[in-house]
């Protein structure tokens, strides 16, 4: 039997500490990140991007125990991207306060968030997914195309890396990945591409 | 207690330590020059599925290659001056494509005014490769301990290409295999004897590279 000292208190205290904070499942990440402009050349055209408020304050819940508070972010990086894409392009909450007839209209929305951690995947990686869906209607607002565009970001394990800063790292690589994305396809969406050459057309002098 | 003591000893001084191999190949015998205004940029591959080549190795092998007068361009912050042309998804993986990002206007000039002139990708992990024995801890209104005994071996692997920007040709590879295992032992408190893998993948891998460049 072990004699209780004035030192084993504080150690008690400290590994009650950790199991209490160790072993709680609830992962909550709040990600406040801004990103980078992009190195980009914008085409000439004229879109508005709606972004609803329950767009921009967006918190995923991938499972019971995990919320992704990713909202803020995924408008940050989505300004831009389309500022990066587009020369004239305008960010709304709601179809009503766009004011200027424009040559497209962009409604972007999450589908779908998941998240991998170590004891899931059997890797020594934090991932997660996000797919989004974009929905590209033209001047009056008819649809054009509805997009569904898949973003992954992954971040390595590490031994002290606590688990809601490896899935908020994971998470900012994802987000990052809309500007790779959207760089690389967006203007080769087909049904986009041959209204845009169209109206190109029908525009030019 | 004499024989704990110096099993203990033993093992600290057998069980820490390394094994690290590098193989290095060079397009020439001559050192690559590196004038005085020119840049070196560490960039880590991320595109691979099962594992990530972490900023943290790129740091290290990067503070290695500024010790040597050397000019390094912070990896996170040449990304961002780029973005999004070397995220995981738009990265160049050959000369080709790089060729064909430097030919965008934006991206060339965006490089050229950072006198970027070698580019090092960093490709690899550090895993653990197997675990064995078992430690557990208890603790009561009496005290706490651990007792029992972990090992596990984990392997550093990693490689760096060097593409020269100037002519678009990679000009060395170098790959560095570093292994070792390390021990927790529970005597009542734990006793970590840690083996320092991808501290010592970093150090080799650095010293390698720096003698690979040599200043104008």
């Amino acid at each position: 039997m072990f004699k209780q000292t004035n030192v084993s208190q504080p150690i008690i205290g400290l590994l009650s500490a950790l199991l209490l904070s160790g072993c709680s499942g609830a992962t909550r990440v709040q990600l406040e990140s801004s990103f980078p402009a992009l190195l980009t050349e914008p085409r000439e055209v004229r879109a508005a991007v709606i972004m609803s408020p329950e767009f921009s304050e967006y918190i995923a819940t991938p499972n019971k125990n995990m919320t992704l508070e990713i909202g803020a972010s995924q408008r940050n990086i989505l300004e831009k991207t389309f500022r990066g894409l587009i020369t004239e392009v305008v960010f709304v909450d709601n179809l009503a306060l766009i004011e200027e007839p424009q040559d497209i209209i962009i409604r972007p929305s999450v589908v779908d968030v998941q998240v991998a951690v170590p004891s899931e995947n059997y890797l020594n990686v934090y991932e997660v997914w996000i797919k989004y869906n974009i929905a590209i209607s033209d001047t009056d607002d008819n649809p054009i195309d509805s997009w569904f565009m898949p973003v992954y970001g992954k971040t390595a394990s590490s031994f002290m890396l606590q688990k809601d800063a490896a899935v908020g790292s994971a998470t900012t690589i994802a987000l990052r990945d809309i500007g790779a994305k959207l760089s690389l396809d967006f203007y080769r969406i087909p049904a986009l591409k041959t209204y845009l050459d169209a109206r190109w057309q029908e525009t030019a002098p | 207690m004499k024989i704990l003591t110096l099993w203990l000893a033993l093992l600290g001084l057998a069980g820490c330590t390394t094994t690290t191999t590098i193989d290095e190949y060079r397009s020439s015998d001559k050192q690559l020059t590196v004038a005085t205004n020119d840049s070196v940029v560490l960039l880590g591959r991320r595109d691979a599925g099962h594992y990530e080549t972490d900023a943290e190795f790129v740091d290290c092998v990067g503070n290695k290659l500024r010790s040597s007068q050397l000019q390094v361009i912070p990896e996170q912050a040449f990304m961002d001056a780029l973005y999004p042309w070397l995220e995981p998804r738009t990265a160049p993986k050959g000369l080709m494509r790089m060729r064909q990002l430097m030919q965008e206007p934006l991206v060339g000039e965006a490089i050229s005014s950072q006198s970027i002139r070698y580019f090092v990708w960093l490709d690899g992990s550090t895993e653990t490769l197997d675990k064995g024995g078992s430690i557990s801890c208890a603790a009561g209104p009496g005290g706490a301990g651990c007792f029992g005994f972990a090992k596990w071996d984990k392997a550093s692997i990693y490689e760096a290409i060097v593409w020269d920007v100037s002519d678009y040709s990679e000009v060395a590879r170098v790959r560095v295999d570093s292994e070792g295992t390390s021990y927790l032992i529970g005597a009542v408190a734990p006793i970590p004897l840690l083996t320092p893998v991808k501290s010592d993948a970093c150090k080799s891998l650095g010293k390698q590279l720096q003698s690979l460049f040599v200043a104008d």
